[in-house]
């Protein structure tokens, strides 16, 4: 378990393949994974046109007729041997509003339920650790995070939803995520957020990074109505620090 | 401001140019055409740069009205091309004049045609690129499909000399293609037969497919122990298999990570053949190594360069 003594390179047709550092979830891998990532940017690593990091590996997009695999794999084997979590720079933490319960967390009761507390009681939980996120993605924006206190672990739902409402804060297993655009979803969605993890229409359209730390913060629905129309106006600028 | 208008715009007509590059990491796939090669010849054809945006439509083209005069040229999918109601070649390049109506019928063979225009299509780019991204709402117009009553804006025509392709090259949508597959990243998690399966009997198109993926059916593809993995990156042409046994290769809008095995990845000179093959054809998987994809490659880029005398300007 955890970091591989040598990262395995695996194909994934001409013009991808995928460094994998490690057979489990744990933050240890994933910041190699990161750190990895950060180390092709900074020596800007030729050849390399696109990366995307994902829990335990890294998928590098190359350009064959500048790096062959050889060469590629080469280089990356030593950057595996630099990449460690310290070469990174500071984490940020965004701090992201929720309303919990309410019209908006649609299962919050039937969760508290499960898990065998009052609804208020796992919210607060929820509200009360900071979150890691291994990485953005299957949607635009969404993250995969832990950090969930012991207490909330709850297997996904039975039957996934169709349809979740983007900025759903969700729970399932140890993981928690915010849905990013309507999608799909198998998680228990205890509340949402007013803030936008993708906004197509803005200049950076995405709200969180991999490596970032979340902290939520319980908002009333009425401030939930407030924040969302200075969302909505482009005048809210979401809360963050680097660590 | 020089445009064209859409009078009618098929179910299923996008802006796209060839995608954007380092959004994947944040869950933003490249979009761009599904069919590379048809669409970069269309923009050859026209004295386009390569990266120029045009048109992919669906099935159905659209029936567009120029506001001043062009060179476009239509590629890919077997959709008949009218001029004012007169017929137009496809993959060779032709004038409109002011107020004329160009026409893209319903494809006899093939799923995706392309319209390139000289001088391309001026949306502004989301991202730095202008493909449009369905899903996302990002990029061409709005984010979304075409409709009637839209207007694009064109960019100025660069005046470069149109052209031709040569006839060898034009594809014949209507076979069953063979596209390559480079095996893994999880191939270790498929059987001897499983794999087998993939290379042996063809698949059939379905009709779930889509941008993002080609659902396809056929033959079983057997696990060794089961088909969830720690998520992790997709690339393109990622041929997942999930808990039926059935492979999806994932296309131009595809999810940036997933969490079912991929037993291997369709070749990227080979992503274009599959975006045609339409739901009820088949298609083949072959397996090549990846020294093999690289010289495949080489080959396919060298017959691309062949295919259109460049422009002279």
């Amino acid at each position: 378990m955890g970091i591989y003594a040598e990262p395995r390179f695996l194909p994934c047709g001409d013009l991808a393949l995928s460094v994998e550092l490690g057979d489990d979830i744990n933050r240890e891998v994933n910041a190699r994974v990161l750190a990895l990532e950060y180390l092709i940017q900074q020596k800007a690593l030729g050849g390399v046109t696109e990366t995307l990091p994902s829990y335990r590996s890294l998928l590098v997009y190359y350009d064959p007729f500048t790096v062959g695999w050889d060469e590629l794999t080469k280089s990356l084997r030593a950057l595996c041997r630099e990449a460690r979590p310290e070469v990174l720079p500071p984490a940020r933490t965004v701090e992201i509003p929720c309303c919990y319960g309410e019209d908006l967390g649609f299962e919050l009761a039937a969760a508290a339920k499960k898990i065998g507390l009052p609804p208020d009681d796992v919210a607060r939980l929820h509200a009360s650790t900071d979150y890691y996120v291994y990485f953005v993605g299957f949607t635009p924006g969404l993250p995969y995070m832990t950090g969930m206190p012991d207490r909330l672990e709850i297997p996904r739902l039975d039957q996934p939803r169709t349809k979740t409402p983007p900025g759903s804060v969700a729970i399932g297993g140890i993981q928690c995520c915010i849905y990013s655009v309507e999608s799909p979803g198998g998680f228990w969605v205890l509340g949402r957020t007013p803030l936008r993890l993708y906004d197509p229409s803005a200049a950076d359209p995405i709200l969180l990074r991999a490596g970032d730390h979340v902290r939520f913060r319980m908002i009333s629905r009425a401030e939930y109505d407030t924040i969302a129309g200075a969302v909505a106006e482009g005048t809210y600028t979401p809360r963050m620090e680097r660590a | 401001m020089p445009s064209v208008l859409i009078h009618d715009a098929g179910p299923q007509t996008t802006v796209q140019d060839l995608g954007r590059r380092g959004s994947l990491r944040v869950g933003i796939p490249p979009s761009g055409p599904m069919d590379r090669e048809a669409f970069l010849l269309a923009n050859r054809l026209v004295g386009n740069a390569d990266d120029a945006a045009g048109l992919e439509c669906t099935l159905i083209g659209p029936r567009i009205e120029f506001a001043d005069e062009r060179w476009v040229a239509v590629t890919g999918a077997d959709m008949p091309v009218t001029l004012n109601g007169a017929a137009m070649p496809r993959w060779a390049a032709f004038e409109v004049e002011a107020g004329e109506v160009l026409r893209l019928g319903p494809a006899a063979s093939g799923v995706r045609g392309y319209l390139a225009v000289s001088g391309g299509i001026d949306t502004p780019p989301a991202l730095g690129s202008r493909a449009t991204y369905l899903r996302g709402q990002l990029g061409g117009l709005e984010g979304r499909a075409l409709r009637k009553g839209d207007c694009l804006p064109l960019g100025p025509a660069s005046g470069g000399a149109p052209a031709e392709v040569h006839e060898e090259i034009i594809p014949d949508y209507t076979v069953e293609p063979t596209v390559r597959v480079v095996l893994g990243p999880q191939d270790d998690r498929f059987t001897k037969r499983g794999i087998a399966a993939l290379f042996d009997a063809p698949y059939e198109m379905t009709s779930q497919s889509d941008r993002m993926g080609a659902r396809l059916r056929g033959e079983r593809i057997e696990h060794t122990r089961g088909h969830d993995i720690i998520s992790d990156g997709v690339a393109l042409g990622g041929i997942q298999v999930v808990g039926d046994g059935q492979p999806i290769v994932l296309l131009a809008d595809r999810q940036s990570t997933g969490g079912y095995t991929k037993i291997g990845t369709v070749c990227s000179f080979d992503i274009g053949r599959v975006a045609q093959v339409k739901p009820g054809q088949r298609l083949r998987f072959r397996r090549v190594t990846v020294a093999e994809a690289h010289e495949f490659l080489r080959a396919y880029r060298r017959e691309l360069d062949d295919a259109i005398p460049f422009p002279s300007a």
